[in-house]
């Protein structure tokens, strides 16, 4: 996998400084994350860390990656199968690419799907394991399979722009809910999601948070896995919804569920356009 | 609001058991099959939040209850759930609720001791359910002000999602008319700033014992925050 980061590194130099506009090609992270920087000077947000900004090219998530790939090509479970007949959207084994394009709908299921649910549907369908198995009951930590695979898997697309399909009626119908999820104003203290995403540069305590409707903040904001500094462990875009709406004061959220899967289409569609950061490093 | 006539028309009965097998998010407790595309946006979002398992609503709660009524929407959460400010007339319709709702505490509003209300200030604990579970009978719950608000100007650590309210009491005093306001605004801030992110206090969330040492630390000539 370090092989393939080293390859691409000419051609992420070569695009430069051509701001970052929409990308359908590899890009190293850490080179996603500079030009972000440059085109956004001013935000309080992409700039609040120097020490995480200076380690991005030591990322300990990127210490996954091998892991990832093994989990991934190793015929594993019950039927003793690899993952690479898994079709993440693009095709049997396709994952450059994919994981920007997510949710999305999937034909073989009749539903849209995002990333986790996705992954862990193949590793039941495809190699039989079930929700007791640990193998997909732990989702969260870097010494999870989940996020090992997520974060391999996840790191085929990084610098691809965020652009999760709208075509079919489900995707849009996910998408707008989604969008409604965010504003919808609940729980013992009355928040939703733009409470702390509404507006540019405002902090919780020490932490500056992203604006939703800025899409060069947003693409880092969502761009999960991310190895988190202050936790130590590599966490997805899932473990984030947790956390948040646990601390919103709402009802608990559980995993492969459609709620999780409207407020990624939502996030996802937020940040069309931008390249994401797979994976990305944060406080 | 959530209509449920409109989102029963919009269930369509499953005529075969093709699903089986499938994971069943979108088959309610009757399994009857959902068309989503047949819903507004706002009746697919209550939906997912009430009848698709998504949440743990039948876990139960600190304030009392289950999750299940915390997700409801009551009249100014959903009247609240825009983008942006409300107009004038959501605006108005929240002033009205918030103030047909407040209830001033018997014997009047009181100061407490502000050495507690800087404990509370500084608290995030409380209410959270879901993986993790706040025990309020171990710790009592927070009021969590320092996550959006300055308050004593020698604290470095605060939020900015609220103004700032260092010196808050230095420059309105403690007189009877000022001690009316900040419970009003405590208790229930949408009775003077409609659709406000701040939360509703004096809603089973903290004592009017605690809501009095948040508001001594605010007032109180002794608080840090006054110096």
């Amino acid at each position: 996998m370090f092989k393939k980061a080293l390859l691409a590194l000419p051609v992420a130099m070569a695009v430069g400084v051509a701001g970052t506009a929409a990308q359908a090609e590899w890009q190293d992270p850490n080179d996603v994350l500079q030009k972000l920087l440059e085109a956004q000077p001013d935000s309080k947000y992409l700039h609040q860390s120097e020490m995480n900004i200076m380690m991005m090219p030591d990322n300990p998530a990127l210490y996954l990656l091998d892991d990832g790939e093994e989990l991934f090509y190793k015929e594993r479970g019950p039927n003793n199968a690899s993952l690479e007949s898994c079709d993440f959207g693009k095709g049997e084994g396709v994952l450059e690419g994919a994981y920007v394009e997510l949710p999305r709908y999937f034909e073989d299921t009749g539903k849209v799907m995002d990333f986790e649910m996705r992954l862990v549907h193949c590793m039941k369908e495809i190699q039989g394991f079930t929700s007791d198995d640990s193998a997909v009951s732990q989702r969260h930590g870097s010494g999870s399979d989940i996020m090992r695979l997520t974060t391999y898997i996840a790191h085929q697309s990084s610098g691809y722009a965020w652009n999760p399909p709208l075509d079919h009626p489900k995707e849009q119908a996910m998408r707008d809910a989604g969008e409604v999820l965010f504003f919808r104003r609940g729980g013992a203290m009355d928040f939703n999601c733009a409470a702390c995403h509404g507006d540019s540069g405002k902090q919780i305590r020490a932490s500056v948070l992203p604006e939703m409707r800025n899409s060069q903040e947003w693409t880092k904001a969502v761009s999960w896995p991310a190895h988190r500094a202050g936790q130590d462990n590599v966490r997805s875009q899932n473990h984030r919804i947790r956390g948040c709406i646990w601390q919103m004061r709402h009802a608990g959220i559980l995993p492969d569920t459609p709620v999780n899967t409207a407020l990624i289409s939502y996030w996802n569609d937020a940040a069309r356009g931008e390249p994401a950061i797979l994976p990305d490093l944060k406080r | 609001m959530f209509n449920r006539r409109i989102l029963t028309a919009a269930v369509v009965v499953s005529a075969s058991a093709a699903l089986a097998g499938c994971d069943q998010f979108f088959q309610d407790t009757s399994d009857r099959e959902v068309d989503i595309t047949q819903m507004s946006p706002e009746e697919l979002a209550e939906y997912l939040v009430l009848e698709t398992n998504s949440f743990r609503l039948d876990q139960d709660v600190q304030e009392g209850g289950t999750a299940r009524e915390r997700m409801q929407q009551d009249e100014i959460q959903a009247l609240c759930s825009l983008e942006g400010s409300p107009n004038s007339e959501t605006a108005g319709q929240v002033v009205a609720a918030a103030r047909a709702s407040y209830e001033r505490p018997d014997g009047g509003v009181q100061l407490g001791d502000w050495r507690r209300g800087a404990e509370l200030a500084r608290s995030g604990y409380g209410y959270r359910v879901g993986h993790n579970n706040d025990d309020h009978g171990t710790r009592e719950p927070g009021a969590n002000c320092y996550a959006c608000h300055q308050m004593d100007p020698a604290e470095t650590t605060y939020g900015t999602i609220g103004p700032s309210l260092a010196n808050y009491g230095r420059e309105r005093g403690t007189d009877e008319s000022v001690l009316n306001y900040v419970h009003e605004v405590v208790s229930n801030p949408h009775q003077y700033f409609p659709c406000t992110y701040m939360p509703r206090f004096g809603r089973n969330f903290l004592t009017e014992e605690q809501i009095s040492h948040v508001m001594a630390y605010l007032l109180d000539p002794e608080s840090p925050v006054n110096q």
